[in-house]
């Protein structure tokens, strides 16, 4: 193995660090314009009058936009296709708007400053409307989504997902013990470091390309083409390097305006959100409130289980619609439970809407599942590893809501082999101590996805092309979050055709260039990108081989592929690139391959995290001291990556489970967590010393047999930080985030 | 509209000239972390006068009987001091507890004050200590008065922060608590000067921040303590002194019931540190159980 297993530098770190690679809000594009926007103060109300006179009289304003002078579409940010059926209800600007922080008006000016000052003179006059911010007031707002004629109503609830199988009340019946939980998870933010940002710039052919650090350059295109209502082929999109997403830039937001205003004037428009905006104008995570219901017996078996979910997605639906059965999709994959009932519900309320975050409603169902389950263990006295063991399902199981094979799942050598690094027997023993300060210890296992199979088209076409430098060039539609996927894929590539990491030229992904392919979501870079390129490369490694043999004169079964060069077994051989310049001399096509992969499976990631906390009893802080996470990740292609997107979704959790709310007023409507001083992430002295097992047992089915881990790592996190409290203080806290009051009110 | 104008005088004459030739408004600047970030518009006119570059601003003089401190030091150099540490370890302990390195090195004591926000951390050491400032108006004059007397919005500049020996303790000790522990805003701070020998207290002074506009000093906590012997009983005394301060200083405030109660894990900490104790300690374990 030359690529796999091994701790390869980012393909782009050097690049990154010494800042020569550009952001978005960095690229230098001549006759650029800039934008501002005007944002609603109200959480909901009717825009009576726009006067934008003021505004357009300043020097260097070009124009002003609003819901009159600006098409009238309904359409929806989170589609990923053209023509994809999803509930549209959002305008570039709509009379009415549904949150503070909705969209009103936009300034385009020669700068960025001229933009700035003349939004604040953009006159509007507001009537306001009665507002709704509680989910379960919500749901008496109710009726149908949208009207026969396609107009929405913003009545709820949107999305009704129920489950029922195996007879729960029976299972109720023979339990030794029901637990019942009221669970609520908060709105966070998703906090990249690069705020949001696009540029769209008219092209001489009369088309409009947009530079967008985003997710999907497809769902970019198709959510532009149903806001403008032009045709698919006008539209380009490139994705540019990306400052950190986490989901927070699945969603094209600024686009759609972007492109029309660039068509509209003739002009290259760049709108960039600042910090403030990011937070008040973008998207932030669902938030939940579950109730579960857990019949146990007295061993520890789950016998039955019973669910009930309701999602706040916020003002607009974007991909709300999906997490109830989503969290259905993911809760049904971990244990194996005789009897279950699941009802999940999602409703508008006039919050700033929510959208994809890492692990798209895994983190809120295992985080009520997880610390149901601890409940539970605590009242039955159960050890809450060896509960999880007694229920977790294992290799080959068959999920009962899809049909599902979850594949060569390992939770259990997580559990197992994670408690044992972490001497959780141990650490049990030792108690929580008394006075002042309690430490405790918790658990949590997960299980997420890998990709979008059984729906959505689960494929991607890869193709790899020898370049005449001896390279290869990779195309493929890849959008690196700045996770390192390009690394881990190139890696990939590199491993089949004897290159290193840094010899696979990535193209960027673009509408015009690239096949299409889902984007960075769902798990699924490593799993369905990563096979496509695996397989493209061994196609090409074998036509590398086919057209090496005249060169060499000998038989294309004894050569080998490696180190830069094409090889007889007795170790003679070309370099790729001298290959390259002999049939570039005889006029021969560089050998090119392309494979279309379409996902057979959808196995499971599974987790176990273990973390040990101390709580200080005066003051409610909770430090985090310990940690641990043991991770199913089939192969680790690059193992310090993988270490790296577990480190990063821990700070990601703890920030979960102790600190992060974007704090909507129930009262106002209004966004207290509106900035870093007032929303507060774990910051680094608040780190644990962090560690990491990997299981890396092989995936059939995953390229070199590995699995997914980028969305997984923060799933557990939470629930285990909040069962180490629970454990620390012996409360039943299920209020997300664990806050010092929250924590000194369950104290009494 | 004219421009705002800035000025960075090298020394304190230069100053004196630039602020005596200005007839208009004129603000200062030192380190900018309050003035300069996101969400505060700067003045658009007028004269913005630097002072990080003045000579002879920044300086720490603790070898006479007032310890003497220029209005444009930095933070980090006061977290630095160990002649400041030797008279009034408080002062570094709240400068190094301060935002974060990058804050603390272009951070000023002057900026602290003047931007007088209700959680500066600097602010209730300096009020326990009696701190006087030495300011200079606009016309030259320059005069003394109490850090309690100074109006942030006279404008006037902030040349020397003095600690007069005479109200200096031999112990002293600060503390935060903010949401979390580094680079974090406090919700509530506490600072003491104290005298301590032989298990016992002499005088106390104990101030607060983040409970009003300005420090709050806490007057009950300090005859709570003052001459008491220190054991669980006098601690329990000193809490709930505490709690009385913050429920008369924030009546009805929503973060009242949880500040009333944290103060206690806070005050404890405090002397603590000022006694040079472990705050696990079974004295202060017996003191709440
Ligand atoms: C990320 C971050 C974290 C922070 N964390 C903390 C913290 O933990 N604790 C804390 O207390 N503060 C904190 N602050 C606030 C700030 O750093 C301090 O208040 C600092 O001491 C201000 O000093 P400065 O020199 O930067 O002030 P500047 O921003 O330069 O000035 C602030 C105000 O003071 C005036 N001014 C400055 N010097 C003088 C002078 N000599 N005479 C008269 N007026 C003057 C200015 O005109 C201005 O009105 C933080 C700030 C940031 C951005």
């Amino acid at each position: 193995m030359n690529q796999i297993s091994r701790r390869v530098p980012l393909v782009d770190g050097v690049a990154k660090v010494t800042g020569a690679l550009r952001f978005t809000a960095d690229l230098d594009v001549e006759g650029l314009l800039h934008c501002a926007l005007v944002f609603s103060p109200h959480p909901h109300a009717r825009v009576a009058s726009i006067d934008a006179a003021s505004a357009l009289a300043v020097k260097g304003v070009h124009a002003v936009f609003w819901h009159e002078n600006t098409p009238a579409r309904y359409y929806n940010s989170s589609i990923w296709f053209a023509g994809q059926e999803a509930l549209a209800d959002e305008r570039m600007f709509a009379p009415i708007v549904r949150h503070v922080g909705d969209r009103v008006a936009a300034v385009v000016a020669d700068t960025e400053e001229i933009a700035r000052l003349a939004a604040k003179l953009v006159a509007v006059e507001y009537v306001s409307l009665p507002a709704i911010f509680d989910p379960e007031a919500a749901l008496l707002h109710a009726g149908l989504a949208m009207r026969e004629d396609g107009t929405p109503t913003f009545m709820n609830p949107v999305a009704y997902e129920s489950f029922v199988r195996g007879d729960t009340e029976a299972g109720f019946a023979a339990a030794e013990l029901v637990v019942e939980t009221h669970i609520t998870t908060p709105r966070s933010h998703h906090c990249a470091v690069e705020p949001h940002a696009c540029i769209a710039k008219p092209e001489p052919d009369g088309r409009i390309g947009i530079l967008s650090p985003c997710q999907s350059v497809f769902a970019v295109q198709a959510v532009v083409v149903q806001a403008l209502g032009v045709p698919q082929e006008q539209i380009r999109v490139t994705k540019t390097p990306i400052g950190g997403s986490f989901g927070g830039k699945a969603e094209p937001i600024l686009d759609p305006l972007c492109a029309f205003f660039a068509l509209a004037l003739g002009r290259p428009v760049m709108i960039r959100y600042d910090r403030h905006e990011t937070f008040t104008a973008t998207r932030t995570r669902s938030s939940v409130m579950g109730r579960m219901r857990l019949g146990l017996s007295s061993d520890g078996r789950i016998l039955a289980r019973e669910t009930e979910t309701l999602v706040d997605f916020g003002a607009y639906c974007t991909g709300g619609d999906y997490l109830p059965s989503s969290m259905l999709q993911r809760l049904v994959r971990l244990y194996d439970v005789p009897a279950e009932r699941y009802r999940g519900r999602a409703v508008y309320t006039n919050t700033v809407p929510a959208g994809a975050f890492r692990g798209y409603g895994s983190p809120q169902i295992h985080t009520v599942a997880e610390i149901t389950l601890d409940i539970a263990a605590r009242r039955l006295g159960i050890d809450p590893v060896a509960m999880r063991l007694r229920n977790l399902v294992g290799p080959g199981a068959i999920e009962p809501w899809q049909g599902l094979d979850v594949g060569n799942a390992r939770g259990r050598e997580c559990l197992v082999r994670g408690a044992d690094a972490f001497e959780w027997e141990a650490r049990r023993q030792m108690g929580t101590g008394r006075g002042r300060w309690r430490r405790g210890i918790g658990v949590a296992s997960a299980t997420h996805i890998n990709g979008c199979y059984p729906g959505f088209h689960e494929e991607t076409t890869a193709t790899l092309k020898l370049l005449p430098d001896g390279r290869a060039e990779l195309v493929c539609a890849l959008h690196d979050l700045g996770c390192g996927a390009d690394t881990t894929l190139a890696q990939i590539a590199g491993e089949t055709l004897g290159l290193r990491a840094c010899d696979i030229a990535i193209v960027p992904a673009d509408t015009d260039t690239c096949p299409y392919d889902l984007g960075t979501r769902a798990s699924r870079m490593t799993y369905i990108c990563g096979e496509a390129i695996r397989r493209a490369g061994v196609a090409l490694a074998e036509a590398i081989r086919a057209a090496a043999v005249l060169e060499l004169n000998t038989e294309a079964a004894g050569l080998r592929l490696e180190a830069g060069a094409v090889r007889r077994q007795d170790g003679s051989g070309l370099a790729l690139s001298d290959l390259a310049d002999r049939l570039v001399a005889r006029g021969v096509e560089l050998p090119a391959a392309t494979e279309t992969y379409r996902a057979q499976a959808n196995p499971g990631s599974y987790a176990a995290h273990f973390a040990e906390v101390e709580v200080d009893r005066l003051t409610g802080c909770v430090r985090v001291t310990d940690y641990l996470a043991a991770h199913d990740v089939g192969r680790a292609i690059n193992p310090m990556l993988v270490e790296g997107q577990i480190h990063g979704g821990i700070q990601i959790g703890i920030g979960y489970a102790l600190y992060e709310d974007v704090a909507l007023d129930r009262i106002t409507g209004v966004m207290r967590g509106n900035s870093f001083s007032r929303y507060t992430l774990a910051n680094a002295s608040e780190m644990p010393p962090m560690r990491v097992v990997l299981i890396e047992e092989g995936e059939p089915t995953g390229p070199f047999g590995a699995k997914a881990v980028g969305e997984i790592a923060t799933i557990p996190v939470a629930a285990a930080v909040v069962n180490a409290v629970n454990d620390a203080l012996a409360t039943e806290l299920t209020h997300l985030p664990l806050v010092p009051e929250r924590i000194l009110a369950a104290l009494g | 509209m004219t421009a705002l104008a800035v000025v960075a005088p090298v020394d304190i004459a230069a100053l004196r000239a630039t602020l005596a030739a200005e007839a208009g408004p004129v603000r200062f600047i030192a380190g900018g972390t309050d003035m300069l970030i996101a969400g505060r518009p700067l003045a658009g006119t007028g004269l913005l006068v630097d002072l990080a570059r003045v000579a002879g601003m920044a300086f720490i003089s603790t070898d006479d009987a007032d310890v003497r401190i220029g209005g444009a030091t930095t933070v980090a150099a006061l977290a630095a001091d160990c002649g400041l540490r030797a008279r009034i370890p408080a002062l570094c302990e709240a400068a190094g507890q301060c935002g974060s390195v990058q804050i603390r090195n272009r951070a000023t004591i002057g900026g602290n004050i003047a931007n007088a926000a209700p959680a500066a951390d600097l602010m209730p050491v300096l009020a326990a200590a009696g701190t006087r400032l030495a300011l200079l108006k606009n016309d030259g004059t320059q005069y003394e008065a109490a850090l309690c007397e100074y109006l942030p919005d006279s404008g006037h500049l902030i040349m020397e922060v003095i600690l007069p020996g005479n109200a200096l303790l031999p112990c002293s000790a600060f503390v935060k608590l903010g949401p979390r522990r580094d680079l974090t805003i406090s919700r509530l701070n506490l600072a003491m000067l104290a005298e301590f020998q032989n298990s016992h207290f002499g005088t106390v002074r104990i101030a607060a921040g983040a409970l009003g506009p300005v420090p709050l000093r806490m007057h009950l906590a300090d005859a709570a303590l003052g001459g008491r012997k220190l054991e669980p009983a006098t601690l329990r005394e000193f809490l709930s002194a505490l709690a009385t301060e913050v429920d008369a200083a924030i009546p009805g405030r929503n973060s009242q019931i949880y500040k009333r109660r944290a103060v206690a894990g806070l005050g404890l900490d405090l002397i603590a540190q000022a006694v040079g104790l472990s705050p696990r300690d079974r004295l202060f374990e017996e003191a709440v159980e």
